[in-house]
């Protein structure tokens, strides 16, 4: 007897706000009988990589006389040598908006102007992944994963949750440890099937509880204060998705990848915290658990972990001397572990005999430069999944292009229409060329 | 019909004069008319537009987000240098300073201007200090919200409604602890659990181990000796060593430690109690395991213990906290440190009280003072070891340690009795399912605070507990879900302050866009006091007052406000308020150096914290003047404190005011050990950082955020320079100029205080050296003269401590608009300057009372009102 209570309340979550559609609707019921075994044709994926505060200037980028193919790795990005075919350097991109000079992912992927609501101090943009994960997240256990670290927000980031911010411009929630994304992504849940199906009822009766109490809150609320009750709205639709996916999903096991995971231990920190994210996603993407996936990075603990007892701050605002070569250590680092990633995906196969690397698109970088420096992001892409020509240094003409031209070339050569992302311009058509 | 609306609204006008928000405008000094015309518009004129920008119409007036966006250009293509081009004729270094120094700070001025919601207070959700409060007191348990979404913020306080979010996992997050702290009251529901109690002596097992250990190493040296006898005949292997690295090794082994175990077990205080030791391998903690078959609870750990003759001061303090996995030898989450005046003729029983937790780890250490950094146990060892062969002295010594518990205030405890109302033996009523009706109803209405559950709501709270008893389960598990349920509902989770709908308003005229106000109901206006003062619901006391309809007189407000601060639970105020207006966080950004910064361990780091909440509370308490926060002749300190600024005579955990020396540079938030920490990276202090601390939160002139894209200096890499000579160069350009002219000679004038707020008059000047370069060392005197900015010249610390303390009125002003932020629940806005005005005003004229600022805040208008 549940159907009564579920479609009074998603009559009631589509008329509490139109903004949203409610993309389980369309699923509901349906059992997508393709996600259950591998598809033939791979799917297209995106992850992005986000690095807090920049990186060293004088080492990291390119030298920018020399362009396409023929260009040199300087000492930052020397450990790719390996896949230096397989990379685009991209110089010259920036979000015009950004003034924040501590901010490297706030609006990495969104472009937003913090400022463009008169009467609000603060205001974001759906970022790039939340768009991809619209049509890529539609049959797949998981929409997206957004992974982030534990404790203090002090390595360049900004204000946020995880690199993602959905299309109210709000931020969202990431898995902070290893253990809990391995948790997420790969444990089974050991219960039987008629008593997950229950619980999932219970969960649903407990929704249906407090959106009562939610909709005779609403009543009496001024415009900004329903705004704020419609984030509460919001959380419980995003929910009320996750169970009904969860519904289709409930006899599907989750897969195993074809390496075999080991739970993470729980206090994992820094550059061996990194490498496990890596290793989930990797698997995430190769059972096909989710296809959009954001890592926003520790950076205070990544380089504490490689030796440093100086605070990740303190390295961006490096000069010549220790606190550079520290700085200098973890853009090696970075691309170390980077280089590793891409092994891994050009060895693990798809159905069709291409690899995982043939399919996805993963971009590192951050919004901050260097320093305080804010136009020219570091900005790194591997990957054959959207269709762009690897191996070459791209130096923008207009020293000030939009990054987001960057995000729409991505969503677009994997697939997904879209015709602008935040201040974007058009598409890089020399990626493709 | 047409004539008549003119005059209806000409009298609206005049009846409604323009908001302070209305009238404020950030502009650009028209002086710098001259600079537009000399160096930009020949390129970006209305009929050039080089780069698509015309500066020709641009409105010195910054009024708009469009004319603040191209402002904002103008800034950073002067700061980046991007502008002028190079072959263009360049602004002097006096135009380009005056000129950024305007701009950035108009700049901030008109985005404050653009961002002013105009006093609109949005609705927010409990912080998680408050969720934490606020389930304690509901259900009288404790417990830690820390897997919540932290309570992220752009700037400014966690109450700002705005800027408390709600994210998609955050629902789940919330049912989830609330099941975890449903889970800890029933645990309790049940029979009074038996008190345990464990004795034990402290010395058998480590002098066990140490006998093994040292047995081990001698017998191990032997060996290497007897083969070293006759190296040239036999191989290691013959003696039992895989090679001649494995003997030295072995023989390494020897020397490091051999002699100390000895020396150990030969001092006759081992032979009846621990010595605690620093050693190789980390500090000897004597530790006392909770057995994990013992119910959670309060619990006392007793422990005898005695400091050694001659141990020094600062090591003269035991202590304890909990043994983790990720902990190395010797490290603890520290619990907390009191001092230890037992002598080894008279021996001290200290009474520690510990929580042990249902989950976790249930191991605890005690350990003698010091850096809770393995590596720092081990740097002391060394260090020591080369003088005397078997390393630092021990300055404490424990005889036993008994633990016993778990303790309750009451039983059954308070959560437990105020849930089941009529009595917990509900399986001996004949209406169970009526009686839970009424536990489900009564909780929720406590959890709302003032908001009604909705019949409708309570109905289906009433079906999850019904579902539940149908699958079999008892009344004390099938309740767990409806009140998890009620824990993550928006009753409970939010501040709700409804309005009448639009044009229902007071000021409805006005227009139907503008947000309906009203004035706060009595049981609103409690609600919003005690998540003011307490971060936690009202009391008793409190809702009788309201629903009294009492609290919106003004003596009574004022009484219950004076109530509320006395009571403990003002901690909660005094230190998030304290800890965020003054950003406290940067005190937990570093690890502090153990070499440079011996006596600077998480014990003082704690303790000087501390003194910041501790001195505001006795200012408070004592109806003294906010200004004595920034001079006093007293500290308010405790027993570890003050042996770390070298005051005598402090006995005892407990702050309290203690009287200075004339000449002492203590006294005043400047001379605080936390707030010259704050100014540090841990390893050197930061002139700068503490200069701009000084000039946000001391003067109310804050400089603008650090802009992007500002060259770096270059030339002076590598050089060893004083902080006088970065300063100058600093100077040379303007982009740099326009603020460091100002941050740097106050950052310069607390020079006297090293990273760790110890007080110096000479300073080391280090710069390591870049990859295998020689490091650079120098010493110099402190030169700590400057000037405030465009105001008094200094010539030494005291001068500049008293410079700031005749600027008292600047920083009334800063806190009064911190005080409005936090208690509002919003940023300070240009529209409030008027209400600012008043409560300076008011509280100017009691002396300038803090207490007073908190007072007249209370009565004000905007905290009465929902707008």
């Amino acid at each position: 007897m549940k159907p009564d209570l579920t479609s009074n309340r998603r009559t009631f979550l589509r008329s509490s706000s139109a903004l949203i559609g409610l993309p389980f609707l369309e699923s509901f019921g349906f059992r997508r009988f393709a996600s259950a075994a591998t598809p033939i044709t791979p799917p297209k994926r995106l992850a992005f990589l986000g690095m807090g505060f920049g990186v060293t200037r004088d080492s990291w980028f390119p030298d920018l006389k020399t362009t396409g193919t023929d260009y040199e790795l300087t000492p930052g990005l020397s450990p790719l040598a390996r896949h230096k075919d397989d990379i685009t350097v991209i110089q010259n991109l920036s979000n015009q908006f950004n003034n924040e000079a501590h901010w490297g992912s706030t609006f990495w992927l969104t472009g937003a102007n913090r400022y463009a609501e008169p009467g609000q101090s603060f205001h974001n943009s759906i970022s790039v992944d939340q768009v991809a994960a619209e049509t890529l997240g539609k049959e797949t256990r998981f929409s997206s994963i957004q992974l982030g670290y534990r404790g203090g927000d002090n390595s360049g980031h900004g204000p946020g949750l995880s690199l993602s911010w959905n299309r109210q411009g709000k931020p969202v929630a990431a898995l902070n440890t290893p253990v809990a994304a391995f948790h997420r992504l790969f444990s089974d849940d050991s219960t039987p099937l008629a008593e997950r199906q229950a619980a999932l009822l219970q969960q649903r009766s407990v929704l249906d509880t407090v959106l009562e109490d939610a909709k005779s809150t609403q009543k009496g609320l001024s415009k900004t204060d329903t705004d704020k009750l419609d984030e509460y709205f919001q959380s419980i639709r995003e929910i009320e998705t996750r169970l009904s996916k969860e519904e289709e999903w409930l006899d599907v096991p989750k897969l195993k990848p074809s390496q075999p995971l080991k739970e993470p231990g729980e206090g994992l920190e820094g550059v061996e915290e990194m490498k496990v994210m890596y290793d989930l996603i990797l698997a995430a993407m190769e059972v096909d658990a989710s296809r959009v996936f954001s890592y926003r990075q520790p950076l205070d603990t990544m380089i504490r972990s490689m030796g440093s007892t100086i605070t990740a701050h303190n390295m961006s605002h490096y000069s010549d001397g220790p606190r550079k070569d520290v700085s200098e250590q973890r853009d090696a680092k970075q691309s170390e572990l980077f280089a590793h990633f891409i092994d891994r995906m050009k060895g693990i196969q798809e159905a069709d005999g291409s690899s995982l690397f043939d399919n996805t698109t993963l971009t590192l970088g951050t919004n901050i430069n260097s320093i305080h420096y804010l136009n020219n992001c570091p900005t790194l892409v591997t990957g054959g999944g959207s269709g762009i020509k690897h191996g070459r240094h791209l130096v923008m003409k207009d020293p000030k292009s939009p990054l987001c031209n960057l995000w729409l070339s991505l969503l677009n050569g994997s697939g997904i229409e879209a015709e602008s992302h935040g201040d974007s311009t058009g598409i890089i058509e020399e990626l493709f060329v | 019909m047409k004539f008549a609306l003119l005059p209806a609204v000409l009298i609206f006008l005049l009846a409604f004069p323009a908001s302070a928000a209305d009238e404020a405008t950030a502009k650009m000094p028209e002086a710098h008319f001259a600079i537009f015309d000399k160096y930009c518009l020949e390129c970006h004129d209305s009929l050039t537009e080089e780069g698509g920008v015309n500066l020709d119409d641009l409105s010195f007036k910054i009024d708009s987000v469009a004319s603040a966006e191209l402002w904002q250009k103008v800034l950073n293509s002067l700061n980046s240098g991007e502008m002028p081009p190079e072959d263009e004729p360049q602004l002097s270094d006096k135009e380009k300073t005056g000129f950024l120094d305007d701009l950035s700070h108009e700049l901030v001025a008109a985005r404050e201007i653009l961002s002013d919601s105009g006093g609109m207070i949005t609705m927010r959700r409990l912080n998680r200090r408050e969720y934490e409060n606020t389930i304690y007191d509901l259900l009288g348990v404790r417990i830690d919200a820390e897997d919540l979404p932290a309570d992220t913020n752009s700037d400014g306080f966690d109450t700002t409604g705005a800027s408390l979010f709600f994210s998609s996992d955050q629902f789940e997050q919330y049912l989830k602890l609330a099941h975890n702290a449903l889970d800890k009251t029933f645990l309790l529901s049940k029979e009074a659990p038996k008190v345990m109690s464990f004795e034990r002596e402290s010395e058998p097992s480590i002098n066990k181990f140490f006998e093994k250990q040292s047995t081990k190493l001698k017998s191990n040296y032997d060996k290497a000796q007897e083969w070293r006898a006759v190296a040239k005949e036999k191989p290691p292997k013959a003696f039992g060593f895989i090679d001649e690295n494995d003997v030295a090794f072995h023989e390494r082994l020897y020397n490091q430690q051999y002699a100390t175990y000895r020396q150990y077990l030969d001092r006759p205080e081992s032979k009846t109690g621990i010595l605690l030791y620093r050693l190789f391998n980390g500090a000897v903690l004597d530790t006392v395991n909770v057995s994990p078959k013992w119910p959670a609870g309060e619990y006392t750990l007793k422990v005898r213990v005695a400091a050694l003759e001659g141990a020094p001061s600062h090591e003269r303090f035991l202590e304890y906290g909990i043994k983790t996995a990720n902990g190395r030898a010797g490290e603890l989450d520290l619990l907390g440190c009191v001092e230890v005046t037992g002598t080894m003729a008279d021996p001290q029983i200290l009474e520690i009280p510990v929580t042990v937790e249902k989950t976790g780890s249930r191991s605890y250490g005690l350990r003698q003072r010091q850096h809770n950094n393995r590596d720092a146990a081990r740097a002391d060892f060394l260090k020591a070891q080369v003088k005397n062969k078997v390393g630092p002295p021990p300055a404490l010594w424990i005889d036993r340690i008994e633990i016993s518990g778990p303790h309750f205030e009451t039983w059954p405890p308070r959560g437990v009795t105020d849930l089941f109302f009529k009595g917990r033996e509900w399986w001996k009523r004949p209406d169970e399912d009526a009686y839970a009706r009424e536990i489900i109803e009564r909780f929720a209405a406590r959890a709302f605070r003032i908001k009604e559950p909705s019949p409708a709501y309570l109905e289906k709270l009433y079906e999850l507990y019904a579902k539940g008893k149908s699958d079999g389960k008892k009344l004390h598990e099938a309740i767990r879900e409806p009140l998890a349920t009620i824990l993550a509902s928006p009753g409970f989770l939010y501040l709700i302050e409804p309005v009448p709908a639009s044009g229902e308003g007071r000021n409805s005229p006005s227009s139907t866009k503008r947000e309906p106000k009203r004035k706060l109901t009595d049981p609103e206006l409690a609600v919003r006091l005690s998540y003011f003062l307490w971060s936690s619901p009202p009391d008793k006391a409190l809702y009788d007052v309201a629903r009294a309809g009492e609290l919106s007189d003004p003596a009574k407000l004022a009484a219950q406000t004076n109530r509320m601060l006395k009571d403990p639970r003002s901690d909660a105020f005094i230190s998030s308020f304290a800890h965020q207006w003054l950003h406290m966080e940067r005190l937990d950004f570093f690890q502090f150096d153990f070499r440079q910064f011996p006596e600077f361990d998480d014990s003082v780091k704690a303790a000087a914290r501390q003194e910041v909440y501790e001195t505001m509370r006795s200012v408070i308490n004592e109806r003294r003047p906010l200004k004595d926060l920034l001079k006093t002749d007293h500290v308010v300190v405790n027993n570890l404190l003050a042996d770390y600024y070298g005051l005598e005579g402090v006995e005892g955990g407990e702050f309290r005011k203690v009287s200075l020396p004339a000449d002492s540079p203590r006294g005043g938030l400047l001379g605080m050990a936390a707030t010259m920490a704050m100014g540090s990276d841990g390893n050197r202090s930061s002139p700068v950082e503490r200069g701009a601390w000084v000039m946000r939160k001391l003067l109310d002139d804050p400089p603008p955020p650090a802009p992007a894209n500002v060259p770096q200096l270059s030339r002076l890499q590598g050089k060893l320079l004083s902080p006088r000579e970065l300063q100058n160069a600093h100077m040379e350009e303007a982009q740099c100029a326009q603020c460091h002219r100002k941050i740097d000679p106050i950052g310069y004038g607390l020079e006297n205080f090293d990273a760790a707020g110890k007080w110096r008059e000479t300073m080391i000047l280090t710069q390591a050296g870049r990859k295998k370069k020689a490091k650079l060392r120098k010493t110099i005197d402190i030169d700590a003269h400057g000037q405030l900015p465009g105001g008094a010249a200094f010539d030494d610390f005291a001068g500049l401590r008293d410079a700031i303390a005749n600027q008292g009125s600047a920083f009334e002003r800063g806190f009064i608009e911190a005080l409005i932020e936090y208690a509002l629940g919003r940023p300070y806005g240009f529209s409030d300057e008027s209400l600012r005005e008043k409560l300076l005003k008011r509280a100017r004229a009691k002396n300038g009372e803090m207490r007073e600022f908190i007072l007249a805040l209370v009565q004000s208008k905007p905290f009465r009102t929902k707008k």
